[in-house]
């Protein structure tokens, strides 16, 4: 089997099969109840480093709960990997603790800024594609991946404008990351058609261009709409079922680098756990048919 | 690049446009607003999430007029939201605007410092009967130090806003109706289970238990206080699960 690359460089006692052979979902707190009580066979659930740092209290304790009945991702969204300003060094220790304790089968972060001088923006705000930031994005990964003593998935981002001088198309960016920092990449299927729709690209050529063989986890979500008379947008809201056009390119993306590990991210608006778990057990569908070389059926 | 990014981000200027594709003044601004729009209502969100009762206080259109304003000059400094808004209720005692509630900022301090308690780790407590078999294994009951969790803390304040978060957050609109806000209040403020807990005691009460915290024994932890009823006072301590230990 041609394992995803995080995988084959992570593997420790407790990356198990859920992992590799189930698909995930968003771990929110208005599902501990349900997931505690039903056990789901669902392959992992997926976490933001940022929200399970504290000391205590419900977060902390439904973790833990869960953990000892699944295999877990930790996603971080708040390290500002592409950032002017060093890396905060109290905060990484923070996460390392959270993945020390927590041993999940995935850290990822995100090709993204998120804190300057003024504070933390809580927004994953876009990267030049210039020498300057490939340099600092490497360095960040370097330092990440030496504190976490493992390698990382960098996601690919959602945007919504691009910069009038780059030295590198993203793909070329993302390549050369990978390249020089070792890491591997979490392909997150939305932003491809978030990103390629606001800047009028064709969201197939991208995925044929994308460096594959270094995908280790797939995220797929929902995005909204902005139908404005200046320019419309699509925008990464987390807060739809996976649309038709995003089930479309996954599919695409399978067939062209076979199964990989996928989680189905959801953040706002709220469904039923079970239509949640109906949204997984989908891409698992598609797994299915891509394991047994039956693409588009 | 950064720092013209984050000054129009924050300050509503077009600093970063020309480093931006687009046809028109028009597009790069509907482009770069996706991202204004992004920060400043995720980070109101979180506000009206971490600040409920203080939001249902003044409504929701003036929290979010207000938390605009703080949000444009105090980004949060980690970013782990839950700890966001620490300075929230020194910025409304500096709103004007908001003057016509005079305690609206006590409100605001009292929700940060119980998310901030719940987000603290829990300590193991005694239950009723180990509590009674500590008390039976001695003589003198008087001599016992009775022990609390480190995280348990005593507020003095000047407006009624224990009761007033209670009502709120119980939604007994009858009481807010009839609350006397211009008064005193102690509040003990501890974990109960997973979750930071609020409850008004009486200052008798609040003696008592700021003397246990102290490390006096349970005969000097006593107020000289008429109005203090050892009996009823305890079983509350025992009932809320408040000891650590007994000693």
């Amino acid at each position: 089997m041609n394992l995803p690359f995080s995988v084959q460089k992570s593997q420790d006692a407790t990356a198990s099969s859920g992992f590799l052979s189930a698909s995930g979902v968003s771990l929110k707190p208005a599902y501990y109840h349900d997931i505690l009580n039903a056990l789901p066979a669902l392959g992992f659930f997926e976490i933001h480093a940022e929200n399970y740092l504290s000391q205590g209290g419900p977060a902390k304790h439904y973790l833990h709960k869960i953990r000892e009945h699944y295999d877990m991702t930790v996603h971080g969204v708040g390290l500002s990997i592409g950032g002017a300003l060093p890396l905060d060094k109290s905060h990484l220790a923070r996460v390392v603790q959270l993945v020390n304790d927590l041993q999940p089968a995935v850290f990822s972060e995100h090709l993204a800024w998120s804190t300057h001088d003024q504070g933390f923006f809580n927004d994953l705000l876009p990267v030049a594609y210039d020498k300057i930031s490939l340099q600092r994005v490497c360095d960040h990964i370097d330092q990440l991946q030496n504190a976490l003593q493992r390698p990382v998935l960098i996601e690919n981002p959602s945007t919504y404008f691009e910069f009038t001088h780059s030295d590198f198309s993203e793909i070329d960016f993302i390549t050369a990351m990978v390249k020089r920092s070792g890491c591997g990449l979490l392909l997150d299927i939305n932003n491809v058609e978030v990103s390629c729709f606001n800047r009028q690209a064709n969201p197939y050529d991208y995925l044929d261009a994308f460096p594959t063989h270094d995908v280790g986890q797939i995220h797929l979500a929902g995005h909204t709409l902005d139908q404005n008379p200046n320019v419309p947008l699509k925008i990464d809201s987390h807060d739809q079922a996976v649309c038709d056009q995003v089930w479309a390119l996954y599919e695409h993306a399978l067939t062209r680098m076979g199964d990989r590990p996928t989680l189905i991210e959801r953040d706002g608006n709220l469904p039923s756990f079970e239509q949640l778990f109906a949204e997984a057990q989908q891409a698992d569908q598609v797994r299915s048919r891509i394991k047994r070389g039956q693409p588009h059926a | 690049m950064h720092k013209a990014f984050a000054a129009s981000l924050l300050h509503q200027n077009d600093q970063v446009y020309s480093r931006i594709k687009g046809q028109s003044n028009d597009e790069k601004h509907t482009r770069f607003n996706v991202y204004r729009n992004n920060v400043f209502v995720s980070l109101i969100d979180a506000l009206a999430d971490i600040f409920p009762v203080t939001q249902q206080l003044v409504g929701d259109e003036f929290f979010r007029a207000m938390a605009r304003e703080f949000v444009q000059n105090n980004l949060p400094s980690s970013p782990v939201i839950s700890d966001y808004g620490q300075e929230f209720d020194a910025f409304i005692r500096g709103f004007t605007p908001a003057d016509s509630v005079p305690f609206l900022a006590d409100i605001a301090a009292l929700e940060h410092q119980l998310l901030a308690l719940t987000h603290t780790a829990e300590y193991p407590t005694l239950d009723h009967e180990q509590v009674s078999a500590a008390f039976s294994q001695v003589e003198d009951p008087s001599a016992l130090r009775l022990s609390l969790p480190p995280n348990a803390h005593i507020v003095v304040t000047t407006f009624a806003i224990g009761s007033l978060y209670l009502a709120h957050k119980n939604q007994q609109h009858n009481i807010i109706a009839t609350l006397t806000i211009d008064a005193n209040e102690h509040l003990l403020l501890a974990k109960s289970d997973l979750y930071a807990e609020l409850r008004v005691i009486s200052p008798a009460e609040s003696e008592f238990i700021k003397n246990l915290m102290e490390g006096k024994t349970l005969g000097d932890a006593i107020p000289d206080d008429d109005t203090f009823d050892l009996g009823s006072s305890l079983a509350k301590i025992i009932e809320w699960q408040l000891l650590t230990h007994i000693s």
